[in-house]
């Protein structure tokens, strides 16, 4: 496998909050490929998208990388500390479009001003040449009469037509790493797809290295090639994206997809993962999951467990795969879902 | 071209307004009792007497006949002579002296508000939590808990025997200028700082400053290009109104340092019943708060397009 552009390590993010220290991220790893899709997966405050605005530098003004690396370009981005020294990879190297494009544009701009200042920000580009790219850009997000378009306010524009503005101010600069946090979360289902295949069509032609965030698991089965999983501010399972619908191994990814309605087993009632995430102001001991996990070992609540390797591209976080762990049935659905695999693969 | 005919329908609509205020105090102004118009000499006087007064005042027509000849007169630029404050002079005559001063204290007082509390505001926001936000909002407090006669008397008497500037205004003396000047800023600066500030703090917290950060741009870029512009167009409303509200003067400060200047004219007027002034103030002073209305909704109508200046058929 070739070298990872972006190769997070033990990454610890922490926040002050009313005089207390939380530990939003703890600990976690990730290898980002080139030209790859890489979707991150977790219930809301899992820590997905503080662990990718690490990558920025976007962290709230009272968070903070306690330690960890995140090496990209030879540089580790986790050392980086002033703005000046991030401006020179936001927007340029590394970009981010957000959940919501309703919001994302400043209302009181023409779409074409907000496209054009990345493009003067980063590649010096002014005037009549500024604005020229920037309509070719609009055009290439799949915006119809861009010269006419480029002139215009955002509220002239649909949530799906916005949302491809903000994928073309994301992209203007042709960066190399592209965060989309929940590009399709706000947007209806029929407009979904085709941002989808928006940002699949730019990958393509730009060589782009994406990073979904998402807890839509449609979402990931229709564009990742790898998926992380993340649980309490760790990555707890990590590896392609057939592996982790077919082969999951860590009992948090089997609980979530077993919650999946679509793999749900007719006549019976959907499966919900009960109690709630552990609070991130305590100190976490053992693996997160294990209060809420009715498979947990004893050792689940005493020691942290290491990545095991599954497969050259597939770890997770969980005692069930060392060799002395118990054997343990996974649940009916992840069952079905290995034997459905099994079977495929002959 | 949508502008001009959207102008045009305001100012249209803003005139009518006027000549209804108009017509509404003057009716009022009748329906006072007509002892007012004598004060002290009423019981002296024999009623024929103050028939014969009245009836050369105009003010025993019936008031449709009065109000016809109000207009009748005004529009040919007569605003009328005042019967009781000064009797006999000319209302124009009487405001050309007055109105000079408070127009140069509150244009004054209204420049030093602004370029202060806007740049105080910025300060705050930017510094949100920190030192100057603190100091700043404690100078909000105070201004705005603290009455204004407190503040204003201290001004006067510590700050002039501090920096031996002149205690009483005196309009050959440039520096007596300086301290009612500032001192009718104090609430303005109060006033606009508090604005800028919640209206910026409202706007970095939108999510279009986050993708601005994502875009790479510098925090000062994104204040100057996006935050300050965007903050300012729900002042830019008020703003005429509040310019317009300090020239017709501060009754307080001028009485304070003795500025032969607009402020209290109307509430005395009124009190003495002065019909043709009262009169005169009330339209200038609606027309003041009218155009500043009609200013403002012109200034936002320049500043956001999503307002749309023609009307829409029917629903979107």
């Amino acid at each position: 496998m070739s070298e990872p552009i972006l190769s997070a390590r033990d990454v610890v993010v922490k926040f002050s909050l009313r005089g207390q220290i939380l530990t939003a991220i703890r600990g976690a790893s990730l290898d980002l490929y080139e030209g790859k899709t890489l979707a991150i997966v977790g219930e809301s405050g899992s820590g997905k998208s503080v662990f990718t605005k690490t990558f920025l530098g976007m962290l709230d003004a009272n968070g903070w990388v306690d330690s960890g690396s995140i090496m990209f370009e030879g540089m580790d981005l986790a050392k980086l500390k002033t703005e000046r020294e991030w401006l020179k990879i936001r927007g340029k190297k590394i970009a981010m479009i957000f959940q919501d494009p309703m919001t994302a544009l400043n209302p009181l701009r023409t779409v074409g001003m907000q496209i054009q200042e990345v493009l003067e920000l980063h590649q010096g580009l002014k005037g009549e040449e500024a604005k020229a790219r920037t309509i070719e850009i609009l055009g290439q997000v799949g915006i119809s009469d861009p010269a006419m378009r480029y002139h215009q306010y955002p509220h002239e524009f649909s949530g799906g037509m916005r949302q491809r503005v903000v994928i073309a101010i994301a992209v203007a600069c042709n960066p190399r790493i592209l965060i989309c946090d929940e590009p399709t979360t706000a947007l209806d289902v029929t407009i979904q797809a085709q941002i989808l295949e928006l940002i699949r069509g730019l990958q393509k032609k730009l060589g782009l290295t994406i990073i979904y965030i998402t807890h839509d698991l449609g979402v990931v089965a229709n564009v990742a090639d790898d998926v992380a999983v993340m649980y309490a501010g760790d990555i707890i399972e990590y590896g392609t994206a057939e592996e982790i619908f077919y082969n999951a191994q860590h009992p948090y990814t089997w609980a979530l997809l077993s919650s999946l309605p679509q793999l749900g087993i007719k006549g019976q009632p959907l499966y919900s993962i009960r109690g709630t995430p552990p609070n991130l102001f305590n100190e976490i001991k053992g693996d997160a999951f294990a209060p809420r996990n009715p498979r947990a070992l004893k050792i689940d609540f005493v020691k942290r467990p290491p990545y095991f390797q599954v497969s050259p591209t597939h770890y997770a976080r969980t005692w069930l795969l060392d060799p002395r762990a118990p054997k343990v049935e996974p649940p009916a659905t992840i069952k079905a879902m290995r034997a459905k695999y099994a079977r495929d693969a002959i | 071209m949508n502008m001009i005919r959207y102008t045009l329908r305001r100012l249209w609509q803003s005139t009518v307004t006027v000549f209804i205020v108009l017509t509404a105090v003057f009716l009022l102004m009748r329906l006072l009792p007509v002892e007012g118009y004598f004060k002290d000499a009423y019981d002296k006087m024999q009623p024929e007497q103050r028939e014969n007064i009245l009836r050369s005042l105009g003010l025993l027509d019936p008031w449709y006949i009065q109000l016809k000849n109000f207009y009748a007169k005004l529009f040919r630029g007569d605003l009328g002579q005042s019967i009781v404050y000064r009797p006999k002079v000319p209302i124009s005559e009487i405001l050309s002296a007055k109105i000079p001063y408070s127009v140069k204290f509150g244009l004054t007082a209204m420049a030093l508000s602004l370029a202060l509390g806007l740049a105080m505001g910025v300060i705050q926001a930017r510094e949100k939590g920190k030192f100057w936000d603190k100091i700043f909002t404690a100078y909000i407090v105070f201004i705005n808990a603290v009455p204004a006669a407190v503040y204003l008397i201290f001004t006067q008497l510590y700050v002039t025997s501090v920096t031996k500037l002149p205690i009483l205004f005196d309009r050959t003396k440039p520096s007596s200028w300086i301290l009612p000047a500032v001192s009718m800023s104090f609430g303005g600066i109060a006033g606009y700082a508090m604005w800028m500030r919640r209206y910026m703090v409202d706007e970095l917290n939108k999510d279009y400053i986050k993708l601005a950060r994502a875009k790479g741009m510098s925090s000062t870029a994104i204040m100057v290009k996006h935050v300050m512009r965007n903050a300012f167009v729900p002042m830019a409303q008020y703003l005429p109104t509040s310019v317009l509200a300090t020239i017709s003067g501060s009754i307080y400060i001028e009485s304070l340092y003795s500025i032969p200047g607009m402020g209290g004219l109307l509430v005395d007027a009124i009190s003495i019943q002065d019909n043709t002034l009262v009169q005169a103030l009330v339209l200038i002073f609606s027309s003041l708060g009218i155009i500043g209305l009609f200013l403002g909704d012109v200034l936002m109508a320049l500043f956001d397009p999503r307002i749309k200046l023609e009307k829409r058929g029917g629903a979107r």
